[in-house]
């Protein structure tokens, strides 16, 4: 298929600056379409139910067990190596728990691999989470462990 | 009594109108360009090497990061050759999900490709417009996988995820809208004198020439070759499709624009008619936890935005492959640059490199 033949444009189009005005006619009515700019951080969009952001751990949401049985999986699927498990027996009950669990966040991808051949059905204990805004002026903080995984980061809030 | 030198200047890394960090090493005579070097290697990451290290698994959030403006396109070809190894053969529902996204891509990356190529040459609202409609094929990308640049949402043997709800919806919405926007941005270019000065004539490239320097993608149907590896060798279900390959005949920037533009239509075409005969059923194939190809090797190339995409693999029948080496049609589309340049003067190398649509992350990978 080829493309159409080049436009000319006739001697009067020509006098008449027919392009230019077709032009700025597009932009006049692009000046009374709404705004599509969002003011970040005082309006945030609202995100997707599948949104990536870091990878973080959950409890069991009825019983509030821990999930994760420290099996490794994630650890062994992440691409960055930015996991690290060590396995304890569990105090209660069968299994295993994790006794350090940490995750880099400094070198992890959000590649979401980790969540994948988690074993824990039909939850899954690792999970890619909503969290996004992750700055910090230390880079100690970016190594999270099992404690504010589960817990997350606190979210602050800006006013217009 | 007045002479003139020739002069050598660099253009670039930093220049925001070398897309990156490209690095021109220009040889003027006054305003004119007599030679020019492209400097690469300033965004070296060693993916091929790194490759070797990982899993197969492991190695599609690096194919991410090769040409990141299309990264569904690049995940796709790489997941292609990995199945071509194993020999696995993929569900129609996934083949057709696969399909849908990566046009939806290739209109993303065509968008992209407008607005800077318009800004480069001095037309600031079709930046602003282009980037409105981009973001609504993120939105349905962020839907669908979760991330809005990086995707990582094929997997080996099918896709990560099926379709969220009401996403055909969605995205039936975006392909309705899609044609009028278009036309705005015609209404802006086609026609309009300046850009039609900048851009004719400009970068002129025969097709001799073009096949003989391994051009791909647009810049080789500019010159009006056809050449399209959806038609020639259909990977997905492209055969099931009807769509057109639009070629130039001058093989200058203007043709390169009119095809690009051609090209976002047929892919809504594309689209449209995939999401009518989405066929319902698994979307993914059986695949073995530990994935562990046979030996042998294996070759797989998609038509990405920019070209012929291709990924080489060789496999030792371990975890981790022996070798793996990717063929980007950005760092071959770029050696034509020195004849493309040759002069013309140095405002339109700027227009050049535009037309080039390089993405530097995949030319020195």
């Amino acid at each position: 298929m080829h493309i159409e033949k080049r436009k000319k444009l006739s001697f009067l189009k020509r006098i008449f600056l027919i392009e230019l005005f077709k032009g700025l006619m597009v932009t006049l009515k692009n000046q009374f379409r709404p705004h599509t700019t969002v003011e970040y951080p005082k309006e945030r969009l609202v995100l997707k139910e599948r949104f990536r952001g870091v990878p973080r751990l959950r409890m069991h949401p009825e019983t509030a067990e821990e999930l994760c049985v420290a099996c490794g999986n994630c650890a062994e699927a992440c691409p960055d190596n930015c996991i690290t498990v060590v396995a304890e027996t569990r105090a209660s009950g069968k299994g295993k728990q994790p006794k350090i669990f940490i995750i880099d966040y400094e070198r992890c991808c959000l590649c979401g691999l980790c969540v994948d051949p988690c074993p824990t059905k039909p939850i899954s204990a690792i999970y890619m989470s909503h969290d996004y805004e992750l700055a910090s002026y230390t880079r100690e903080k970016f190594i999270t462990e099992k404690d504010r995984l589960y817990s997350g980061h606190e979210k602050r809030e800006y006013k217009k | 009594m007045f002479r003139t030198t020739e002069m050598v200047i660099n253009m670039g890394p930093q220049h925001p109108s070398t897309h990156g960090v490209l690095r021109l090493l220009l040889r003027l005579d006054g305003e004119t360009v007599v030679d020019s070097k492209p400097v690469i290697g300033y965004l070296h990451r060693g993916i091929e090497k790194l490759s070797e290290s990982k899993t197969y698994v492991q190695i599609t959030p690096l194919t991410d990061r090769l040409d990141y403006v299309a990264s569904f396109s690049e995940n796709l070809g790489y997941i292609g050759a990995v199945e071509k190894l194993l020999g696995i053969e993929v569900p129609p529902r996934a083949n057709y999900i696969r399909v849908i996204l990566a046009e939806l891509q290739r209109i993303a990356s065509h968008l992209v490709w407008l607005a800077t190529h318009a800004l480069d040459i001095g037309a600031m609202s079709v930046f602003l417009y282009c980037f409105r409609e981009r973001e609504e094929i993120l939105d349905l990308f962020e839907s669908f996988c979760g991330a809005r640049l990086t995707y990582n949402a094929v997997r080996i043997g099918g896709l990560y995820q099926d379709l969220p709800e009401g996403w055909v919806e969605e995205c039936r919405k975006f392909c309705e809208l899609f044609p009028s926007r278009m036309k705005e941005y015609e209404d802006l270019l086609t026609i309009n004198r300046i850009w039609l000065q900048r851009t004719i004539g400009i970068g002129v490239i025969s097709a001799e020439d073009a096949i003989n320097m391994g051009l791909s993608g647009p810049m080789l149907r500019g010159s009006g070759v056809k050449w399209d590896i959806r038609k020639a060798y259909p990977y997905a279900t492209y055969r099931d499709f009807d769509f057109d390959v639009p070629i130039g005949k001058n093989g200058d920037t203007y043709d390169r624009y009119l095809i690009r533009l051609e090209e976002m239509r047929q892919s809504r075409r594309i689209i449209l008619q995939a999401l009518d005969h989405l066929p319902d059923g698994e979307i993914r194939a059986k695949v073995p936890r530990r994935i562990k190809p046979p030996k042998g090797e294996a070759y797989h190339s998609v038509e990405g935005p920019r070209g012929e995409m291709g990924f080489y693999l060789i496999s030792d029948g371990s975890e981790k492959p022996y070798r793996v080496r990717f063929r980007s049609p950005n760092f071959v589309n770029l050696q034509s640059l020195p004849r493309l340049v040759e002069g013309h003067l140095v405002a339109d190398i700027v227009a050049i490199i535009g037309t080039l649509d390089v993405v530097l992350g995949c030319v020195d990978r």
